[in-house]
């Protein structure tokens, strides 16, 4: 077996059989549904608590007293009320000890729309949001009725316009299709943010695994018997396969979660469900599909492939610099001088990607998706917007060729820097030993 | 034959010279030793014919052939700095370096298992190096330094951390690898095992060689006409100016320096008659002297 498979070999057994690793591969999945179910849980548990919330309702107009209405979470005490009169203290001391709320609709609360509703243990939001809403349906059609033109509302609802735009992208060839902006950004949100977090996480364990290699001395050891350069850039694939698996577990977990989710969720529990989340999930359905045909309209096979090209050329290009400068250092502790500007580089990626979202062919964005350093995670933001072909290629040649440099540069810092210890180095004696 | 030849090597680091013109013969099957006080250039020295690093001019020669990057398969490298994966499982970790020097798995397994029953490391071969003692955790490296049986092993202070008796087990071992045909170069401080293993010796100071050659020979040549006498009884020393300085007088044992141009013979005849003469015998300086008196001498 050649040296450099046998450093790769190396590299990836011992970080993948690390506990560490194998923690965080397995949980890191789980989190992340479990932070997507747990506000279905939580709505879960509260319907089905058995216990109805109580709720008084007291009008002082004297016309609204049904307008509040029981039903499967709330039971409704119906009140007549004086105008002015109503004391909640005195309510809650006195009245029937049961009653977990108490909502006054004032006599004026016509002209003055406003409602307290008074309770001894902090009220649920969706308590809230039940009674403005039973209050606003009924109110306004009371203040129609007041205006006295027959059939008012039906006219009001029939003017009501809700415009529903639709981006409907014209291509050459004739066809067309529909596309929706936001998910277009989402997505190269998602990647850009997936680019930037897994360079730096697995640029700094590149820059620690070279850093410790110098510390307990083994690197005169194993350069005694391979090239430098060879270690540098096995330890680079060795960790950017560990990367790369720990993605594809991600994504295998995730995709057999996704699968039963829906199980989960239209559970028996599937109607209290619908009626706890009330309204916006039941609107979110169709919205849902649409994100669906969003997607299924965008080119997610360029869009993966060219996410995949980037992300090995962005990682080949900054894990070099880790370890190339993670070479000059003698002690973890110092890492720091030179992993911050490579990171402050990628922070500023990022945000160039957060501010071509808005404008994703502008000439920031085009720019800023050519320059190898940036391109990474900025072209993940324009991809879905239909990048011109040339520009990808450019981009992607220049990513490459800088890449190679960058790994050929590094090569030639490593094998000066592991061998020097006891000295701060600055930037400017580490470019000497490029010569 | 010389199996080692350094010749007129120079390395310059960042405006200093760490070797000046050096040559190094180190002769086939020998066991030789590289010496010189702390940054006298002798980690440079060794990293050249490591090929860690290149000269800036001259050359090594291995067994008549410059040095090529293929030859690390035959070369054995324990360096000063100990160091070794600490996560790593003992014998995962031999057999890891042993197929980088270019062993196959199963050859190389095979050695691991021998040099582990050996060495008497046998239980730790699942442990993880962090695990070990100091002490078993040199002696990991050493078999990892010799387990491709290289024809050249470089040793740099092999003994150092080690108690008298592994000191003793890894001196025996050094000497069975030289009956087996290995060439040794010992880089070290401690004179005493110079002066018990090593054949011939190069002092390093400054970036030159300043003393070369055979130990006994170099001992020869420094010793300084120095003579250890035992008497029979206590009685002190007579003195005889014409014959001899006292150096060192102690009840019983006296060492003395013979005048220039006086005999061991005319002098011996002379105490005979004058005291009781029990032991007389030639004091040869010790490696360290020699090694201290040529560095002050050259530094002064």
């Amino acid at each position: 077996m050649s040296k450099l498979l046998l450093i790769i070999q190396r590299e990836y057994l011992s970080l993948v059989a690390r506990k560490s690793f194998i923690i965080t591969t397995l949980l890191m999945p789980v989190l992340m549904v479990v932070c997507m179910l747990v506000p279905f849980w939580i709505s879960d548990v509260n319907d089905n608590s058995g216990a109805r919330t109580t709720v008084t309702v007291i009008d002082e107009t004297g016309h609204l007293t049904d307008v509040i209405k029981a039903n499967s979470q709330y039971e409704v005490i119906p009140l007549r009320g004086t105008p002015g009169k109503t004391d909640p203290r005195k309510f809650f001391k006195e009245g029937p000890s049961n009653v977990d709320a108490l909502v006054v609709i004032p006599a004026d609360v016509l002209n003055h729309p406003q409602v307290n509703v008074y309770s001894e243990k902090a009220v649920s939001a969706s308590l809230t949001s039940y009674v403005t809403k039973c209050l606003n349906d009924t109110l306004s059609h009371v203040k129609l009725l007041q205006h006295g033109i027959p059939n008012l509302d039906k006219i009001v609802a029939e003017s009501q316009v809700d415009v529903n735009v639709n981006n409907v992208k014209l291509a050459a060839d004739g066809s067309q299709s529909s596309s929706s902006t936001d998910v277009a950004m989402l997505l190269g949100m998602i990647l850009a943010l997936v680019t930037y977090m897994f360079v730096i996480m697995y640029g700094a364990m590149i820059m620690n695994s070279v850093v410790e290699e110098k510390t307990n001395r083994i690197v005169e050891v194993i350069v005694s018997s391979c090239k430098p350069f060879q270690l540098m850039l096995g330890k680079i694939v060795g960790v950017g396969l560990v990367g790369l698996t720990q993605f594809a577990i991600w994504f295998v977990i995730l995709s057999v979660i996704m699968g039963f989710m829906p199980h989960m969720i239209s559970g028996p529990d599937a109607a209290a469900m619908a009626a706890a989340s009330r309204g916006a999930d039941v609107a979110s359905l169709p919205a849902m599909a649409q994100v669906m045909t969003t997607l299924h309209s965008l080119p997610l096979g360029l869009i993966i492939g060219c996410f995949v090209i980037y992300f090995i050329g962005g990682y080949l290009l900054y894990a070099s610099l880790f370890a190339g400068f993670g070479s000059a250092v003698d002690q973890a502790s110092d890492t720091s001088q030179f992993s911050v500007p490579i990171i402050v580089i990628m922070i500023i990626a990022l945000y160039v990607s957060l501010g071509c979202m808005e404008n994703p062919n502008g000439s920031m964005a085009m720019w800023c998706s050519l320059i190898p350093f940036t391109s990474p995670i900025v072209m993940m933001v324009r991809l879905p917007f239909d990048v011109p072909l040339w520009q990808l290629a450019l981009s992607i040649v220049l990513l490459f060729a800088t890449a190679a440099a960058m790994v050929w540069l590094s090569g030639r810092i490593y094998r000066t820097g592991i061998l020097l210890y006891g000295k701060k180095h600055s930037f400017k004696e580490i470019l000497k030993w490029v010569k | 034959m010389d199996f080692i030849e350094v010749q007129d090597v120079v390395k310059r680091y960042d405006g200093h010279v760490a070797l000046d013109h050096v040559s190094v013969n180190v002769p086939q099957g020998c066991i030789y030793g590289l010496l010189g006080p702390n940054g006298a250039g002798k980690t440079s020295l060794i990293r050249i014919i490591n090929m860690i690093t290149r000269p800036d001019s001259g050359q090594v020669l291995l067994g008549g052939k410059p040095i090529a990057p293929a030859d690390v398969a035959r070369i054995g490298y324990l360096p000063e700095e100990r160091g070794l994966y600490k996560k790593m499982k003992v014998g995962d970790e031999i057999v890891y370096l042993a197929r980088l020097k270019g062993l196959d798995k199963a050859t190389a397994t095979g050695r691991m298992n021998a040099w582990l029953e050996r060495l008497g490391l046998s239980e730790w071969r699942s442990k993880k190096v962090e695990a070990l003692s100091k002490g078993m955790q040199q002696k990991v490296q050493f078999i990892a330094t010799v387990i491709h049986e290289p024809q050249l092993l470089i040793f740099d202070e092999p003994f150092s951390g080690f108690d008298p008796v592994n000191t003793e087990q890894i001196k025996h071992e050094i000497l069975r690898l030289q009956q087996e045909g290995a060439t040794i170069l010992f880089s070290t401080h401690n004179m005493e095992s110079v002066e018990e293993i090593c054949q011939r010796i190069t002092l390093i100071n400054r970036s030159r060689v300043v003393l070369e050659g055979d130990v006994a020979a170099i001992k020869q040549q420094h010793k300084k006409n120095i003579f250890e006498i035992n008497l029979a009884d206590q009685a002190p020393l007579p003195l005889n100016r014409d014959l001899y300085d006292i150096v060192n007088l102690q009840l019983g044992t006296t060492q003395l320096r013979l005048k220039p141009g006086v005999t061991i013979h005319d002098t011996v005849a002379w105490l005979n008659d004058h005291c009781q003469l029990a032991g007389f015998h030639e004091l040869l300086p010790s490696m360290n002297e020699i090694f201290i008196e040529t560095v002050k001498n050259m530094n002064s």
